[in-house]
């Protein structure tokens, strides 16, 4: 294997070396693309193998001849020479072999245009991302392809992010595949009409995986932060290219990155999930908050106002406030009266019925849950009883709230959101015990 | 090749190739960095000379006629991977450094080697002036 040779002064000298945090799987993710490129979306699989081949050969190298001077071009080098040495192997390759040569050949001068290089690159990242977000492949399966092709996941690091099985991940990756090679998905960026149907596609499945990210990133799982993370990075790769560069992207980027600057203050120091106005504001990503902002105007140039644009304007409310009393909830409750005009989902009506609260008084907000039409699609959602106990608390009504609270405490799923319920149900008790009467026996019944 | 006398020389080979199996770049990463990190400190201790891994594959030559062939190759979870070159007071020291490769726990094999020492004789015979014979 020869590999670009400029490598590091040398193992004894340099002390430890450190590369990158999360580099292989940020490189895999790209190298993936790009061989896709060479074999053909109906041979992921294959460039998958190399990927793995080219990081076990770093692993094999580096550390007797030292980290190379610049790790991706050495990884994207030898994943080249391994895929030439494939092509030259497997007959039905041979066409695409002067093709090929010419690439490992090219970036072999020392990078010549690198500007052009990474382009090519990120042409090859979108071209995946639109092949793995594909309407023929299943949803869920379109989600852990991306996870495991662009962003150089494992089999298990997916299920943790997903709170699934191996085998249910598993499976749903073997169907991807199948469907790629059965249907003939092509690995390219659609044009024409076909790409806005197709782009929106493709938000969806990005809004899904910061979705199971950003619900249960709390500290108990460290995966499904980086979740968060890769979500942010592939919308903002979107935003960036030509294809992509559209206001309904950029609000799904101010979206994803006006509430992920929130979620260094979501938990306390022993992991206790914090309410919004609980938190430590000094503790949101300031750089994160700015640059939601710069997309949330980048997405104010089109005419159509999309839920994104809806989403990401409520989280700029938040994070724009100095202090929760400061909290515009006119202005959010306005957003989301716009919100369950186009969205009439009952989780959607449930947030109204917060700002409802906060703008007008609990009561209020108990009449907005009690006017969901959808209401009993809502029956077994834990939010529901802990948003109706918040209420219920702040009319004075521990006895209720505390009913509402063990109800949400039996169906919520995440041990963290458990303990959160089961605390707030512990002030209602000692609140009850604080005043005998008949309300003790009866909280003695729930 | 002992420099000081004291020492001796133990080869450490490294049996089993598909430890990667299955695993993610982020494992593989960190296990890369943990073995450049082994390495590098039993470099900079004195009690490695140094050390590589193997291709996967060679070439066989066996047999008066000197065939050249591809194989047999040894099964993956036997196959030598690399090898480090040990320099330690005894064989407890060497057996000491195999217990922290880092993919033990993935199919490796750590395989300690004393390397016969020269005995007296030999070291003798070639102290020899030479050309007596001629």
């Amino acid at each position: 294997m020869d590999a670009p040779a400029s490598t590091t002064s040398g193992h004894a000298a340099s002390g430890v070396p450190q590369l990158a945090e999360h580099l292989f799987r940020q490189e895999a993710g790209k190298l993936v693309s790009v061989l896709t490129g060479i074999f053909g979306a109906d041979r992921l699989q294959m460039a998958e193998d190399v990927v793995q081949e080219s990081l076990v050969r770093a692993m094999q190298t580096w550390p007797y001849q030292g980290i190379p001077r610049n790790p991706a071009a050495w990884l994207m080098q030898t994943a080249k020479h391994l895929a030439l040495d494939l092509v030259r192997r497997e007959k039905r390759f041979h066409e695409k072999q002067p093709e090929i040569t010419a690439l490992v050949e090219e970036s072999a001068d020392g990078g010549g245009d690198t500007v052009v290089f990474e382009g090519e690159i990120q042409d090859d990242r979108l071209r995946l991302m639109f092949t793995c977000c594909h309407p023929l492949i299943p949803p869920d399966s379109q989600a852990a392809l991306a996870l495991k092709t662009l962003c150089g996941f494992g089999t298990a690091e997916i299920t943790a992010a997903f709170l699934t099985t191996e085998a249910a991940i598993a499976k749903r990756l073997t169907r991807a595949r199948q469907r790629i090679q059965e249907q003939r998905v092509p690995f390219e960026i659609p044009a024409g009409p076909e790409l806005t149907s197709r782009l929106d596609g493709v938000r969806q499945v990005l809004l899904l995986l910061f979705n199971e990210g950003y619900k249960a990133s709390s500290g108990e799982n460290l995966v499904r932060e980086e979740l968060c993370v890769e979500a942010i990075r592939l919308t903002a790769l979107l935003a960036e290219h030509p294809a992509g560069n559209q206001p309904a992207t950029h609000a799904l980027l101010a979206l994803m990155l006006l509430n992920a600057a929130r979620l260094p203050a979501r938990v306390d120091s022993d992991g206790n999930i914090l309410r919004l106005k609980d938190q430590d504001r000094s503790l949101w990503n300031r750089e994160m908050i700015a640059r939601g902002i710069m997309h949330l105007g980048q997405s104010a140039t089109g005419e159509e106002i999309t839920e994104y644009h809806l989403h990401a304007g409520i989280a700029a409310c938040h994070d724009t406030a100095t202090d929760d009393a400061s909290t515009d909830w006119r202005q959010i409750l306005s957003l989301y009266d716009r919100l369950a005009a186009i969205d009439d989902s009952p989780v959607v009506a449930l947030n109204r019925a917060v700002a409802v609260a906060n703008v007008h008084g609990p009561a209020r907000g108990r009449e907005a849950i009690e006017a969901i039409p959808g209401r009993s699609e809502l029956a077994s959602y834990y939010l529901l009883y802990a948003v109706l106990g918040e209420f219920e608390v702040r009319l004075g009504n521990d006895l209720v709230a505390a009913s509402h609270f063990h109800r949400a405490v039996q169906l919520a799923e995440l041990k963290s959101e458990q303990a959160f319920l089961a605390r707030r149900l512990r002030g209602c008790e000692d609140r009850l015990k604080c005043q005998p009467g008949p309300g003790q026996s009866r909280l003695d019944a729930l | 090749m002992n420099s000081t006398s004291e020492k001796s020389d133990y080869l450490l080979l490294f049996r089993g190739t598909d430890w990667h199996h299955g695993r993610s770049p982020e494992e593989i990463q960190k296990t890369m960095t943990e073995w450049m990190a082994w390495f590098n400190r039993l470099i900079a201790e004195g009690r490695c000379k140094g050390g590589q891994s193997l291709e996967p594959e060679g070439k066989f030559v066996s047999g008066k006629l000197r065939n050249v062939t591809d194989g047999p190759y040894a099964e993956a979870k036997e196959a030598v991977a690399g090898y480090f070159l040990l320099s330690v007071d005894d064989i407890e020291e060497a057996l000491e450094i195999a217990k922290e490769c880092p993919t033990l726990g993935f199919g490796t094999i750590a395989e300690v080697r004393p390397l016969m020492a020269r005995c007296r004789a030999s070291v003798l015979a070639a102290a020899e002036p030479a050309g007596a014979h001629a």
